[in-house]
């Protein structure tokens, strides 16, 4: 079983997985697993609704195209709102993470 | 996370366009999660059995993510309740319609408290304006102007009546007599044209006039060029100057045209004396209300020492300034806060009647309910829906409100005085549907929560297993008890109130006017005063209407006379009498005094007491006589004859000789004799008859007795009028009756009000208490079968339900009685010759309210008295 996610952090994640390019549901959970040495497994019932509410958000965009293995797969984009969406919300962990940082680090 | 509106519409909208495509998103994520499945299964060889769960919990959240939720959720509720509604129509029709019943009347209520007390005057900056009580001659307009320091002083005459000739049909306009700040301190601006310049009220200026909207529109046609055209009001050359709009009516709404009031110290008469005006002004900057109080006192003090003749020492004592909205509202405002108070009163019973009916309805739905719970539905869930139930009914019945609302609106206008300025514009708007739709919206919510709760407090196990009524908290059945003795108490209220009133118009109606109108027509003929400045053209033009009226084809009798009773004139005339000096302290008494010929005093049937009546020699070239009433006679002369003691005009030279005394008439109202200055009435025959201003009387009644209910008389009347003069007004024909029965509309309309919310509370009632015991009956079947298994009669189980509905009844009777006691002070004001406290009144509506009561039981007790219980135990 994979650790349990900040709120919030899933969205993060998958938006920064899928700026190299498209990539399917599986395939972005298979990313993340492998980037995170397994530490990060993400289950289907977070993930898909997860995807739906960037979809819903205008942060990602869906296509359906072929895969790997001949068959139809639903392939997630990066757009333009999901890039500054990434950033913005990159900085602002990046200083939630500092803080608790400096709190665990105090005398 | 950066949140902004626009990217929440846009989200919306998606959202939407997702909801829209809900169908297809569903089957492209099975096969979505297909896919990721396979996969899975490929690469780990997993078991993906017991991950299914996940799947069935993604697919679930996605969906939820694609609708909005508590939209649809609230929709269900509302198609729910919709379906609950349509299939008990009965109840919902009594819900419905008893809530429309309340809510129309507060609707109209709100609309008119809105326009006449809260919403301020159509004039700029209407806080500032004041009105300074009493009235005043016209010299106090330069010395207020000049001497006050808190204060921009203008005078407005009340309207009287013109005549506007030189354009078609001579008529007979309303009018009202400014000074010429008067615009400037009121503050509205014209429409077109030009208000009133300074010194236009000084002799040789003010030959202007400024014109209503509708006059403008009646007489003109609306057209923009009749400025600068000249039209003639009583006879003298006007030039329009302006146009007012459509909004401004100030003082009253049935001012048609605004002149200026001349101001002329060389004219002595009228500069000191004549007509007194009111005076309204405009709080300067700085000023408060406070200040300008503090000044009217003192000021009118010092302006009363420069009378020429001396004032009584307490004239206008009681003087000070006042809001100007409170001066024009101030006569309805009582009448307005008693209707509203009964409107809420009939709101708040239909209010308990439905709360009522929702709470034994939510006790009849126990079991499904209970159903409902034990399916999963969480308690809020179950009052959300319920909540929604009561609120639907709440909107329907306040929109059917608001429609019947436009009805009760003209109905309540009739009840006030045509005159006050904005009624005409009172009309339901937005802001007032709005508070109408929050009120059944409140309403809907309070008498939703509590049967909301009672349904939602279930004891799931029992209410399943049995589907039983019998267990029932006994604290919501009580608090059912309880809001139907409120009910039945407002109800005594409201036909108490009623009661009062119907006693008060029975009484008005067997008042004795003094005089019979029955068979007697009228038509009021105005000729301008410039037209009887040779008092014999005037004289001879009526000697005429005379001569002709009688030759009329089924006319018995004919008269004139200045007045006829309750006509709305005030012929008040300063009189000097005979041993009464004046002084200071006594200044010259006002008499009611009318211009008669020699026929009136025997046509309209007033009794003769002494002396004798005008006779045909008593012309303009004979003896001066005049005859008095038996109240005159009594104030100046009491236990005298007054028969050949004197009186005269305060202007005359010649005493007139009093020849007789006849009957009081009602002449101001029915329902008082005079007003408490004016000791009675004194009248003078036409040939030698004056008014207040030493001219004979222009403007005459014309009467005749037809014998024949026809039109022709009445025809010919009018022709005959018109053909003396094309440039004579001619009123219109009224029956004498009418102009009597006119006087008391007003009341009679409030009454009818008044009876209207007395049977809608009483029906109300009614319905309440028929459902209250029938709900008992229904929740008692049980208990009721078993006695009368073990022997109970019907006749006692007829008595056992009566005597429990008739405790709530009596309960809210003696409660209403109670409140009534205190409340019905507030309606002294409407009531003629009633008590307050009427005890006859008070026993009459008791009997009935409880008749009504055992009315309302009597049919479920008998029904309870009907129940089998050989039926009834093998069922259960």
């Amino acid at each position: 079983m994979g650790t349990e996610l900040l709120p919030g952090t899933l969205d993060l994640l998958i938006l920064r997985t899928l700026v190299p390019g498209q990539m399917h549901g599986y395939g972005i959970a298979q990313r993340l697993r492998q980037i995170s040495d397994d530490v990060l497994q993400v289950g289907e019932s977070s993930l898909y609704p997860a995807l739906q509410r960037l979809l819903l958000n205008g942060w990602v965009k869906a296509a359906w195209g072929a895969s790997e293995n001949n068959r139809r797969a639903r392939y997630y984009t990066l757009t333009a709102a999901g890039r500054k969406q990434l950033a913005a919300e990159r900085a602002e962990f990046a200083r939630v993470v500092g803080a608790i940082e400096k709190v665990l680090n105090m005398a | 996370m950066t949140w902004d509106v626009h990217s929440s519409m846009l989200r919306a909208c998606r959202r939407f366009i997702f909801r829209l495509r809900r169908t297809k998103l569903d089957r492209e994520l099975a096969e979505e999660l297909d896919f990721h499945l396979v996969l899975k299964e490929q690469s780990a060889g997993e078991l993906a059995r017991p991950q299914m769960g996940n799947m069935t919990i993604a697919a679930e959240e996605c969906r939820d993510m694609w609708s909005f939720l508590r939209v649809e959720r609230l929709l269900q509720d509302i198609r729910y309740a919709a379906r609950m509604f349509l299939r008990t129509p009965s109840f919902t029709a009594i819900a419905v319609l008893s809530l429309a019943v309340g809510i129309s009347g507060n609707a109209a209520m709100f609309t008119l408290v809105n326009t006449l007390l809260v919403r301020p005057l159509p004039y700029r900056q209407p806080d500032r304006l004041v009105r300074i009580t009493g009235i005043f001659p016209r010299a106090a307009v330069p010395f207020f102007r000049q001497r006050t320091r808190t204060m921009d002083v203008a005078a407005v005459s009340p309207g009287s009546a013109y005549n506007l000739t030189g354009e078609g049909e001579a008529i007979r306009i309303v009018g009202s007599a400014v000074s010429a700040n008067a615009f400037a301190v009121l503050g509205p601006s014209v429409a077109r044209g030009r208000i009133f310049e300074p010194g236009e009220d000084s002799p040789g200026r003010d030959a202007v006039v400024i014109l209503s909207n509708s006059l403008w529109q009646i007489k003109f046609g609306g057209d923009p060029s009749v400025i600068g055209r000249v039209i003639a009001l009583n006879g003298i050359n006007h030039q329009i100057v302006g146009i007012m709009p459509p909004a401004f009516s100030y003082p009253s709404a049935q001012v048609q045209a605004w002149v200026p009031l001349r101001l002329d110290a060389s004219n002595f008469l009228a500069y000191w004396g004549g007509e007194f005006v009111p005076l309204v002004a405009r709080l300067r900057t700085r000023a408060t209300l406070d200040a300008a109080q503090r000044e009217v006192q003192p000021l009118i003090g010092e302006f009363r020492k420069t009378f020429p003749y001396p004032m009584a020492r307490d004239w206008n004592r009681e003087s000070t300034a006042i809001p100007l909205q409170r001066d024009l509202t101030g006569d309805i405002r009582a009448k307005l806060i008693i209707l509203l108070c009964s409107v809420g009163l009939v709101l708040l019973i239909a209010c308990a009647n439905i709360a009522s009916l929702l709470l034994s309805r939510a006790t009849s739905r126990r079991k499904e309910i209970a159903l409902r719970a034990a399916l999963g539905a969480v308690r809020l869930r179950l009052v959300r829906q319920l909540l929604t139930e009561s609120v639907l009914l709440a909107l329907a019945g306040g929109g059917l409100g608001i429609l019947m609302g436009m009805g009760a609106l003209s109905i309540f206008k009739s009840l006030l005085p045509p005159s006050t300025p904005g009624l005409a514009q009172a009309a339901i708007d937005w802001p007032v549907a709005a508070a109408v739709a929050g009120l059944a919206l409140v309403t809907g919510l309070a008498f939703g929560i509590a049967p909301a709760l009672s349904a939602s407090q279930i004891d799931l196990a029992q209410a399943i297993r049995t589907g039983s009524q019998r267990s029932t908290a006994a604290l919501w059945t009580r608090l059912r008890g309880g809001l139907i003795g409120a009910e039945v108490a407002l109800t005594v209220v409201l036909v108490v109130s009623a009661g009062l009133l119907i006693k008060s118009l029975y009484t008005l109606s067997e008042v004795r006017p003094g005089f019979q109108a029955q068979q007697i027509l009228t038509v009021r003929i105005s000729p301008n005063s410039s037209f009887c400045t040779e008092r014999p053209a005037c004289i001879a033009l009526y000697d005429r209407l005379l001569e002709g009226a009688r030759g009329i084809p089924g006319v018995a009798d004919a008269a004139i006379a200045s007045t006829v009773p309750l006509d709305a004139e005030q012929p008040d005339l300063a009189v000097d009498v005979e041993g009464h000096p004046k002084s200071v302290d006594h200044p010259a008494p006002m008499l009611w005094s009318g211009a008669i010929s020699p026929g009136y005093i025997g046509m309209l049937r007033i009794p003769l007491l002494a002396g004798r009546d005008l006779t045909a020699a008593d012309g303009a070239k004979s003896a001066a006589v005049l005859l008095i009433s038996a109240s005159a006679a009594r104030h100046f002369w009491p236990g005298e004859s007054p028969i050949g003691k004197h009186i005269k005009g305060t202007g005359e030279q010649q005493w007139r000789t009093i020849v007789g005394v006849v009957g009081d008439v009602r002449q101001y109202s029915l329902s008082k004799a005079m007003p408490d200055w004016i000791p009675g009435a004194i009248y003078m025959p036409y040939g030698q008859a004056v008014q207040e201003d030493g001219h004979i009387p222009p403007a005459m009644t014309l009467l005749v007795k037809a014998q024949a209910n026809t039109d022709g008389p009445a025809r010919e009347m009018r022709t005959l009028a018109q053909e003396q003069d094309p440039n004579v007004p001619v009123g219109p024909v009224q029956p004498l009756e009418e102009v009597v029965a006119g006087s008391i509309a007003n009341f009679r309309a409030t009454i009818r009000v008044f009876i209207s919310f007395a049977a809608a509370a009483i029906l109300l009632a009614a319905i309440g208490i028929y459902g209250l015991v029938s709900y008992w009956v229904s929740q008692r079947t049980y208990e009721i079968g078993l006695r009368v298994a073990i022997g109970a009669t019907r006749q006692r189980i007829v008595s056992m339900i009566l005597a429990q509905g008739l405790r709530v009844a009596l309960y809210g009777i003696v409660a209403g009685v109670i409140v009534a006691l205190a409340a019905t002070r507030f309606l002294a004001s409407l009531l003629y010759g009633v008590g307050a406290t009427d005890p006859l009144t008070f026993a009459a509506v008791t009997a009935l309210v409880l008749a009504v009561a055992i009315a309302a039981t009597v049919f479920p007790a008998w029904r309870a008295s009907r129940i089998d219980p050989i039926k009834l135990l093998r069922v259960d």
